[in-house]
């Protein structure tokens, strides 16, 4: 895989009629890494990527891809990314095997080069059968993997994919998450944006939590939980937030509202003195699971990720 | 956005995919602008010659036919490259995202703009070809007065794409396009001498139509029959227009894939 000296977002700020929807972001994508920018909706993700790939022009700030700066250098720097944007902009006029043939063209990668490398990527992407295929043909997952294929034409050094699996089910997801991991350990370096705390889990190296347009905190995802949550939390339903509130601060616990009861997180040490004590106010449900990313979001900005 | 970013590679490329799609359904995109101008030519040149007779060009009487054909040609021209630019290059900037997943490969703006642009001239000169190639059979044109007037079809192809793609870069809807085409593609195919001389009009109109574009064009494509005095102003003016079109076009369509 070649090497690349990686990926630097400098002070990205971009606005809107003078309403800031990124607000300095920094961050450098390393080989073989996953980066994830996660966060609600509206936070920022898709301006972010456009950004680094240069439709998205920043107010201030920019993006160094080895020799290239972006967004001055952009069309030069893409000869080196492979881009997986929200839109499933795949070619209705072309079967599935001639989206890549002809993407290839713009890679300067033609003939029988370019016949080879879309028969591999099919091969990868698991549609070898599909090859002849239209692409309305194809369910949703299939067009996502065909898009994820068409950016792998030129071997690149880097991916963004920007919300590729909202929509799939859970075996697309599955499939989707198989590739990344391949490109990852073939030394690719990924940008992922996603509102899917478990896709943020299970396969980010490094998470950037985004609100409104800024980083509120970032770290691998076990550290993030680990510090701002601890191991395990409490679900509790029938107990008051007064008796809550007052157990809370008893052991230095962090609790809210949440759907009809409350969060509780359980110390790190000698949890089940706090669970005891939650337990004897006899609730009416009561739930011991591992702290999670979104506990980690809900601590942080007060709103769960959707 | 820099125009000094295309590559000679890129606007090929962009071309070439627009050439493939083009390839794939090569039958059924030829037979219009064959079929057009020779339904044209039957039905005026048949039908209206042995009524009209000759008409007078440059004061020389000339069979109606033969007055025709040229206009025949410039009008291939205009509605091949000008629906090209603005309803397929509609369809691709809106619907399909073509060209918004050509800005994920290697390519620039400039190199999907004139590649966009480069094809819906292209579709106009094909048009344009076809169409002079049909006028040569019947006897109504030369073919070496066709092959030199291959660069003027050239012009008028990329002067109205040019303008499709402005207008594809303009509206919101693709009802919208509707607008130009009753505002301004029909008036100036029926009015600026391409079926009759526009002297034949009110003064006032024939000069307002011998301002529209496509009067330069047909004039110029007419040389065979006889060259209009000011045809250098009338080359200029087409170049004029070709390039004020292209930068517009280009402003346009900018802010719908960068922000």
């Amino acid at each position: 895989m070649p090497h690349f000296p990686g990926l630097t977002a400098y002070d990205l700020w971009k606005s809107y009629n003078d309403v800031a929807v990124v607000q300095g972001i920094s961050f450098s994508l390393q080989p073989g890494e996953i980066v994830g920018l996660l966060g609600p909706n509206g936070a920022g993700k898709t301006t972010t990527v456009g950004m680094l790939f240069g439709t998205v022009i920043p107010s201030r700030g920019f993006v160094q891809f080895g020799p290239w700066q972006i967004p001055a250098q952009a069309a030069q720097a893409r000869a080196q990314m492979g881009i997986v944007t929200q839109d499933d902009n795949l070619d209705p006029d072309f079967t599935v095997f001639k989206n890549l043939t002809h993407f290839a063209h713009h890679y300067r990668i033609t003939g029988q080069a370019a016949k080879r490398r879309a028969g591999e990527l099919l091969a990868l992407v698991n549609l070898e059968d599909r090859a002849t295929a239209q692409v309305e043909e194809l369910s949703g997952g299939m067009k996502r993997r065909l898009v994820l294929a068409r950016a792998l034409l030129n071997h690149p050094q880097v991916v963004f994919l920007d919300e590729p699996t909202t929509g799939l089910d859970p075996d697309a997801r599955q499939d989707f998450w198989r590739l990344v991991l391949h490109l990852k350990a073939n030394g690719c370096g990924i940008l992922l944006t996603t509102h899917y705390m478990d896709e943020a889990q299970r396969l980010c190296d490094r998470l950037l939590l985004l609100q409104r347009g800024r980083v509120i905190d970032e770290g691998t995802p076990t550290d993030l939980i680990a510090r701002v949550i601890g191991r395990e939390v409490a679900e509790v339903e029938g107990v008051s937030g007064d008796q809550l509130n007052e157990l809370a601060q008893g052991y230095g616990a962090w609790y809210r509202a949440f759907g009809s009861g409350h969060l509780i997180t359980l110390p790190d040490q000698n949890p089940e003195a706090l669970w005891g004590q939650i337990e004897a106010h006899h609730p009416r449900r009561l739930l011991r699971r591992q702290a999670n990313l979104e506990d980690v979001f809900l601590r942080l900005t007060g709103s769960v990720l959707e | 956005m820099k125009l000094i970013s295309a590559t000679p590679w890129g606007i090929y490329s962009v071309w070439w995919r627009h050439f493939q799609v083009y390839r794939s359904t090569w039958l059924v995109n030829c037979l219009p602008p064959i079929s057009e101008p020779i339904v044209y030519l039957l039905a005026f040149g048949y039908g209206l010659s042995p009524l009209v007779g000759e008409v007078e060009h440059l004061g020389r009487a000339v069979p109606y036919a033969q007055f025709l054909a040229p206009g025949m040609i410039a009008i291939g021209v205009l509605f091949q490259s000008f629906f090209e630019g603005a309803y397929s290059s509609f369809i691709r900037l809106n619907f399909q995202k073509t060209w918004q997943a050509l800005l994920t490969a290697p390519l620039s703006y400039s190199d999907v703009f004139l590649g966009d642009w480069f094809w819906a001239a292209t579709k106009g000169a094909i048009a344009g070809i076809l169409t002079g190639l049909v006028a040569v059979l019947a006897n109504l044109y030369a073919f070496s007065s066709l092959v030199l007037s291959l660069p003027l079809i050239l012009l008028g192809s990329l002067l109205f794409g040019a303008f499709g793609l402005l207008v594809a870069g303009v509206v919101n809807k693709v009802d919208q396009v509707n607008v130009p085409i009753f505002l301004v593609i029909i008036p100036m195919f029926t009015l600026t001498g391409t079926y009759f001389p526009r002297d034949t009009l009110p003064p006032l109109l024939a000069q307002l139509a011998g301002l529209l574009p496509l009067a330069a064009l047909v004039d110029l494509l007419r040389w065979p029959l006889g060259l209009v005095p000011w045809w250098p102003l009338s080359l200029l003016w087409l170049v004029l227009w070709m390039g004020i079109m292209a930068r517009l076009a280009a402003l346009r369509i900018y802010p719908r894939l960068f922000s």
